[in-house]
């Protein structure tokens, strides 16, 4: 016993001396590791081809046929439309013809002038059956749908998902720089912490394997958004175990509720009609969030955006995030109908003008930029951006008169320098900080930037950065943009411009507030305390950003690839 | 679906916006990286504006400072007191600018590995102080408040510029609850930034432009009654003092004699050459500033002039330029520039070498050697040769009166004009009353510890 107490002693002793020896190796085996496992997961989201697919035939009555090669497919005198029928009689947008799970087929018409008609009637929507006779603009012509066993060859030259051995050695780097992340704080960090340190990288540890071996049950093999998310959750708990490593649990059990949300909004993607059900909870959601806040929240900061909830602080519009997505997303049947854009503008108008009585800027900025982007996708209009741009323009003018705190942050912005003890105090020491550590950090808890305010939040870009190194933090930052890319990728193959538009949407707000966040932090551009997806300290923030990758994962049609995809039968 | 799919085009703005503008950010880090690093604040390297990183020495390497561990101070107490000020505590109430404006240097930063340092290789500053003589000069004011400073005058090394009060910074009392006046001003450092009236210390510039402006003056003669009546009013003594020439006038302070010096030299003279001789101008060292002295004659006449040629009056000298003066004096009339790091090391390499730059003339060779031996007359006459054994002292006292019942401040300044010990001096003691009798005996034991340093050396 004695000797053990002695080679403990010894031990204890000499901590310091192996937490330095330690650090100097770590430090660049974690930026190393991070850059593997970002390769490995970026590679195969990058690289997926879109295989030709053609789900039906379209008959003449001359006996030409067309290929119906997409799920949600829109019949027009326009050349951008999917079955192009060039004759006067037919509308440039005149029905789409829409694929079900189930292998049914539907027409809809597009308030065409001339009406579709099917079997002698005109319809303004319609189940096709076999031998169903469709009429447009006086052409007439027959839905032929593939075959069962057609369905079946033509899914197995889908692009497959990657394995799961893959997923696992992608995982198991991850593990291992968990590992040497958690070991850095055990040798550098404060003894009374360690319960912290254990339960934040261990619940991470928990979650992302647990999330693998259900995958695997469920035989879903493909894990490398899922590993992305993680990876930056790592980080963020790397920051919070430095800054506040007190409010490690509160974060633990948002990751826990976050990846439940990401499995609740999957399932609640994976059949389409369900989804549609779920919009319309989903937009009352959203706007009863923001009442909400509005009628019982807490202003702090100048911005009126968290909810007090015996002694936990939400912030709703993280969630209305997701259901603004929700509200969104849209079939091409639903898109074809100017009414349903009409409506959705309104929705929009509404909840920003909710956000404009919080006074939070950020989050506004959020919102608008979703907005753009599923404005965009579903009207594909220029003008209606550029429009709905110079609206922002003014708006922006008009809140800056009005708002003096937004007013502070765009005097600022650009010269930081001016004022690096006042109102430049907080990016200053980012920046300095940021530089301080270099490109490999100067080691875990050996920070100055976790005594500045919102180290965990706002500037937590630069708290990363000073104690891991830019590399590693440029890794993060690099991980949201290989989910922006794989969600134009994805687009490509999505079966239903709902989940094109719903993953897109989800992939731009991540994008955008980690642009706002980090770039807010560096003086690139205006600072506007806007969270980092999965990385800032925030139990809403958390659950928000997990909400979002949901619909970046629906979209995901490779074989196996995803839960949120039903398996071909 | 088509034209869906076409538009998710749009998420490229998105990820051009996040990727393009991280990319200018490390442009922006390639290129001024460094300069954030070492700017204004910066945690790493500043604590406050004070030294944030590396270890301090002092001439003989004694550790003063390391700032790893929450500041770690010397092991000895009366050291960590006495050089405390040069320092800066660790509650950022004592700004020590001079070793703060080698942090940057001393962090050794590279854009490649930040700060990241293995192994304590941190940076080493230099001083040119001794902590013996620091000590001992604290231990010769004795809690009276003052400063003693001393330099060597053919190099610019400062040896000793002690200020107090001063405390413990590892036992750092109740400033704010104290009532008993001790450590009124504590957090300034009296050598750099305080300003005195000069008193009778102020005749050796009235004496020096007397010797430069007024050609005849050495075969003058003055006569003290203990009074001199000049314009209006009078220019008083303590004692008559007979007949006296230039020198003697000097050596027994007579203010008789210097209204009569003064009325010779005028005012246009005295303003030229005290600006000359720099005596109000601040003096700069390792990136801080003194605070300068006052000298305005504009709305004097007889009595309030011949005051001012006699330290009294508005006059005011910091201790540091007066300590140069006299150290100018001593070189023949050509300065060196003062300094207080020697060098700045990181391992072998030798970030920073002080070199004791020669100043501008300010008087001539003859003045400085006829002051020379003027203030050598002083000693061996007046104050007593026997204080200072081994050393060749010149000085001058001065009692400077302040008015509201206040004691006067005791002053005494000068230099040692042996070869192998090239010293100028200041000291005042804050209401310490007569000057030399006050002065000397804590001048005298410093000068001694000043010899064996460099005896040592």
């Amino acid at each position: 016993m004695t000797d053990l107490q002695t080679i403990l002693d010894i031990v204890a002793q000499s901590r310091a001396l192996y937490a330095d020896v330690f650090t100097a190796a770590a430090r660049y085996l974690v930026p190393a590791l991070a850059a593997l496992l970002l390769l490995h997961c970026a590679r195969p989201l990058l690289s997926f081809r879109r295989e030709p697919e053609i789900w039906a035939w379209l008959k003449f009555t001359d006996g030409s046929q067309v290929a119906v090669t997409h799920w949600e497919n829109v019949i027009g005198r326009s050349k951008s439309s999917d079955i192009t029928v060039a004759l006067s009689t037919v509308s440039r947008n005149h029905a789409v013809l829409t694929r079900y799970d189930d292998g049914s087929w539907t027409i809809t018409d597009a308030s065409s002038k001339t009406g579709t008609w099917v079997n002698g009637e005109r319809v303004s929507i319609c189940a096709l059956h076999s031998g169903d006779v469709i009429s447009i603009g006086g052409v007439d012509m027959e839905l032929t749908p593939i075959t069962k066993r057609q369905e079946q060859l033509q899914s197995q030259l889908r692009t497959k998902g990657s394995s799961g051995w893959s997923s696992l050695l992608g995982l198991m780097l991850l593990t291992l720089m968990q590992a040497l992340m958690l070991t850095g704080f055990l040798l550098s960090g404060e003894p009374e912490e360690y319960p912290a340190y254990l339960l934040g990288f261990g619940v991470v540890f928990l979650c992302q394997w647990a999330l693998f071996l259900f995958y695997t049950v469920i035989r879903r093999s493909s894990f490398e958004v899922e590993t992305i998310a993680f990876f930056l959750c790592t980080l963020g708990i790397a920051a919070l175990a430095t800054v506040k490593p007190g409010e490690m649990l509160k974060q633990s059990a948002a990751m826990i509720m976050g990846v439940g949300m990401f499995l609740l909004i999957g399932w609640s993607l994976r059949d389409l009609e369900r989804a549609k059900r779920f919009r319309y909870l989903a937009v009352l959601a959203g706007v009863g969030f923001l009442v909400v806040t509005l009628l019982f929240g807490k202003e702090y900061y100048g911005a009126k955006n968290w909810l007090v909830i015996g002694g936990l602080s939400l912030q709703p519009s993280e969630l209305s995030k997701v259901c603004f997505v929700y509200a969104g997303a849209s079939t091409m049947d639903r898109i074809m109908n100017k009414r349903n854009l009409i409506l959705f503008i309104a929705y929009s108008i509404v909840i920003c003008g909710l956000l404009a009585l919080m006074n939070d800027f950020g989050t506004a900025m959020i919102f608008f930029c979703a907005f753009l982007i599923i404005a965009y996708l579903r009207s594909g209009s220029v003008g209606t951006i550029g429009l709905a741009c110079t609206a922002l323009g003014f708006a922006g003018v008009l809140a800056l008169r009005i708002a003096p705190h937004a007013l502070n942050r765009f005097a600022t912005w650009r010269h930081v320098w001016d004022n690096p003890f006042t109102s430049g105090y907080q990016q200053t020491q980012a920046i300095m900080c940021i530089a301080s550590g270099g490109l490999f950090g100067l080691g875990p808890g050996k920070g100055f930037l976790q005594k500045v305010f919102a180290a965990d939040s706002d500037i937590v870009f630069a708290t990363i950065s000073e104690e891991w190194g830019l590399i590693l933090a440029l890794m993060a930052v690099l991980a949201v943009a290989a989910l922006g890319f794989f969600a134009i990728r994805t687009s490509r193959v999505s079966r239903s411009s709902f989940y094109c538009i719903g993953g897109c949407t989800a992939a731009g707000i991540l994008l955008i507030q980690a642009s706002l966040n980090c770039l807010g932090t560096v003086d690139v551009l205006p600072f506007t305390g806007v969270t980092f997806p999965f990385i800032s300290n925030g139990g809403t923030s958390m659950i928000g950003a997990w909400g979002l990758l949901a619909f970046v994962k629906a979209a995901d049609t490779r074989q196996n690839a995803s839960f949120a995809v039903r398996f071909s039968k | 679906m088509n034209r869906v799919t076409k538009r998710s085009w749009l998420m490229c703005l998105f990820i051009f916006l996040l990727l393009g503008g991280m990319g200018f950010f490390v442009m922006e880090y390639t290129v001024k990286a460094d300069a954030w690093v070492v700017a204004p604040g910066s945690p790493h390297v500043f604590k406050g504006s004070n030294l944030g990183n590396g270890v301090v020495v002092d001439r003989d390497d004694v550790v003063l400072l390391d700032v790893e561990n929450n500041r770690s101070y010397s092991d000895n107490a009366e050291t960590r007191a006495s050089t405390m000020h040069w320092l800066g505590d660790r509650q950022g109430r004592i700004q020590a600018g001079a070793v703060g404006s080698y942090a940057a240097l001393m962090s050794g930063y590279d854009k490649v590995n930040g700060l990241y340092d293995f192994a304590g290789g941190s940076g080493v500053a230099r001083l040119s102080l001794s902590a013996r003589v620091q000590n001992a000069a604290l231990r010769a004011l004795n809690g009276r408040k003052g400063t003693v400073g001393i330099y060597n005058y053919k190099t610019g090394e400062i040896l000793c510029a002690v200020t107090s009060p001063t405390y413990d910074p590892d036992h750092v009392p109740d400033v704010e609850a104290d009532t008993s006046g001790k450590y009124d001003g504590v957090y300034l450092n009296r050598f750099l930034q305080s300003s005195y009236v000069p008193g009778s210390i102020f005749k050796v510039v009235t004496t020096a432009a007397a010797l430069e402006c007024v050609p005849d003056i050495e075969s003058r003669t003055f006569t003290c009654d203990g009074a001199y009546e000049y314009g209006t009013e009078a220019v008083t003594c303590e004692t008559a003092h007979g007949t006296l020439d230039l020198k003697g006038a000097l050596a027994h302070s007579c203010n008789c004699s210097f209204a009569q010096i003064a009325k010779l030299v005028g005012k246009k003279n005295m303003e030229k050459y005290v600006q000359k001789f720099g005596i109000t101008e601040s003096v700069s060292f390792d990136g801080v500033t003194s605070a300068s002295g006052h000298y305005d004659i504009s709305d004097t006449g007889g009595a309030s002039f011949a005051w001012s040629c006699i330290g009294q009056h508005s006059d005011l000298i910091n201790p540091a330029r007066f300590m140069t003066f006299m150290g100018t004096i001593a070189n023949g009339g050509r300065g060196v520039e003062l300094f207080l790091v020697s060098s700045v090391t990181r391992g072998e390499e030798v970030l920073y070498e002080a070199k004791g730059r020669q100043t501008d003339r300010i008087m001539s060779k003859t003045t400085a050697e006829k002051l020379q031996s003027y203030l050598r007359n002083n000693v061996q006459t007046i104050y007593g040769d026997g204080h200072f054994p081994g050393l060749s002292v010149c000085a001058k006292s001065g009692t400077s009166q302040l008015g509201g019942g206040q004691k006067s401040n005791a002053m005494f300044s000068g230099f040692v004009l042996d070869e192998a010990y090239p010293l100028a001096f200041i000291v005042v003691v804050e209401n310490g009353g007569y000057g030399s009798a006050t002065c000397v005996p804590v001048l005298s034991p410093v000068l001694q510890e000043c010899k064996a340093v460099l005896d040592a050396e």
